[in-house]
């Protein structure tokens, strides 16, 4: 596992950490945010979008699941309003996960961990007297 | 004419039959109609749409009082939405179509929505501004005809029906707490606690996260351990009246800058009376019609699907059984959205 930590104090700085994620993305890969409510998950989301050419990211929370067109495919989640797990087995949560030309954001992933067994990223946006900090791991 | 409309984008099922003018079945399945046939389901599962969409279809009929047979177009939402949900609906409305030989009609959810007004016995008129307001979509239109639809500006991050049901959250309210919130405010008056109205590139744009994120450090930063009821109360007030200031003030800028006759607001959060309240008094003020449907027209519904294919059809917009069903608002191919301004 490697970690990169990245200290927030702008939104430029919210930006560099998406944009250093964005350039080691590819097909196939999932990405989990944690964070709490309001922390800025849609926000680290919206940024990473931004570099793979596309503008039009917002919050899935009601819509579960939100798909975008960008220069590759991308799935984002939200687990938020979910109640239970066969309420994701029932929109075919497995069927996402496993297309490899798609990218999978999900955000609320450790309301369900049993859901989502592999991943390749964890994004952590912890907010500590005001101090904001994204800690990006990566898997192998 | 008689019109068979099918609605199962998400949560809801619902079907409708609209003959001529008037609306002879609305149903939406509710968990009662659920624990009727087959015991408790999670509320969100296309499973849960598979299961409940042929007797609905069968009590609907009834309610209607027609048989099978004399239906004469049948539609169903195409999307947005989640996919396995659409596709219930979708196939359902396409096996009916093929074995009844009749026209099928995909339906864009947000147009449904969009004409849900024309439900209403008073209808707007156009040209209009339209607000959808709920817990997935926050969009502003201006809506020339039933074939021209421009947008003006939508949510750049949360939908306004999701602050209000997160904020709910942090309120310790239960899921969704969209009409707790209005609940709560209705027991307190005036206060001095506002929260900020986000300020949008696009000034026709929505934010709503960023008040879900002050709202949310007020709460930490003076009650860290519990909020007193009143206090609850306060919070919810000031919440609800920036978001009623925000939908209000940029409607009141494009009624400023924008040709029109009516205001329809419409969608889940449309059924809020302090945003009905507000709505109304805005029309008042720049003598326009204001239409918001009643609450059984403003969340997810089949009336509207099934008013939106007739519209389609009398139009003379015909579809083959090869249409799909689309997530995303941005992806499909028949909606007349024109989505740049």
């Amino acid at each position: 596992m490697d970690e990169f930590i990245f200290e927030i104090s702008s939104e430029d700085d919210t930006c560099k950490a998406a944009q250093f994620l964005a350039k080691n993305l590819k097909p196939g890969d999932i990405v989990l945010l944690n964070g709490n409510l309001g922390s800025g998950k849609t926000f680290f989301v919206k940024e990473v979008l931004k570099y793979l050419n596309y503008n039009d990211v917002t919050s899935p929370t009601f819509s579960i699941v939100n798909e975008y067109d960008a220069d590759i495919k991308c799935y984002h989640f939200d687990f938020y309003r979910i109640k239970n797990e066969m309420e994701l087995h029932d929109i075919g949560i497995s069927d996402y996960l496993a297309d490899s030309e798609a990218i999978s954001f999900i955000e609320w992933a450790e309301m369900f961990p049993s859901i989502v067994n592999n991943y390749n990223y964890l994004v952590q946006i912890q907010l500590n007297n005001e101090q904001r900090m994204i800690i990006i791991r990566k898997y192998k | 004419m008689i019109f068979l409309g099918i609605e199962s984008s998400c949560d809801e099922t619902s079907v409708a039959i609209i003959s001529d003018n008037i609306l002879l079945a609305n149903l939406v399945a509710s968990q009662q109609f659920h624990s009727n046939y087959g015991g408790v389901i999670p509320e969100l599962s296309s499973r849960a749409h598979l299961q409940i969409i042929s007797p609905l279809l069968k009590q609907a009929l009834q309610e209607a009082n027609i048989s099978i047979n004399q239906i004469d177009v049948i539609s169903a939402t195409a999307g947005p939405g989640l996919i396995g949900a659409l596709l219930v609906g979708l196939s359902f409305a396409k096996g009916l179509s093929l074995s009844l030989n009749k026209p099928f009609i995909p339906v864009n959810h947000i147009e449904g929505h969009i004409f849900s007004g024309f439900l209403m016995d008073e209808k707007p008129i156009f040209p209009m501004l339209n607000l959808v307001v709920s817990g997935g979509h926050t969009l502003l239109l201006l809506v020339k005809s039933e074939t021209e639809i421009y947008k003006l500006g939508t949510t750049i991050d949360d939908a306004a029906g999701e602050a209000f049901d997160k904020v709910g959250k942090m309120l310790n309210l239960e899921y969704p707490g969209g009409p707790k919130i209005q609940f709560l405010a209705n027991s307190s008056s005036k206060t001095e606690l506002t929260f900020p109205i986000a300020k949008t590139k696009n000034e026709f744009d929505f934010s709503f996260s960023g008040l879900k994120t002050s709202v949310l450090r007020h709460i930490q930063n003076n009650f860290p351990n519990q909020i007193p009821d009143d206090k609850k109360a306060e919070i919810a007030f000031a919440f609800q009246e920036a978001v009623t200031n925000a939908l209000i003030s940029k409607c009141e800028k494009a009624i400023k800058q924008f040709e029109i006759n009516s205001i329809s607001v419409v969608g889940g959060v449309a059924a809020n009376q302090r945003i009905k309240e507000s709505f109304i008094k805005l029309g008042k003020k720049y003598d326009k019609k204001v239409v918001i449907p009643s609450p059984e027209f403003c969340g997810d519904n089949a009336a509207m699907i099934t008013l939106r294919g007739k519209q389609l059809f009398e139009k003379g917009f015909r579809f083959s059984l090869s249409e799909n069903a689309f997530p995303s608002i941005h992806s499909n191919h028949f909606l007349r959205i024109n989505y740049e301004k």
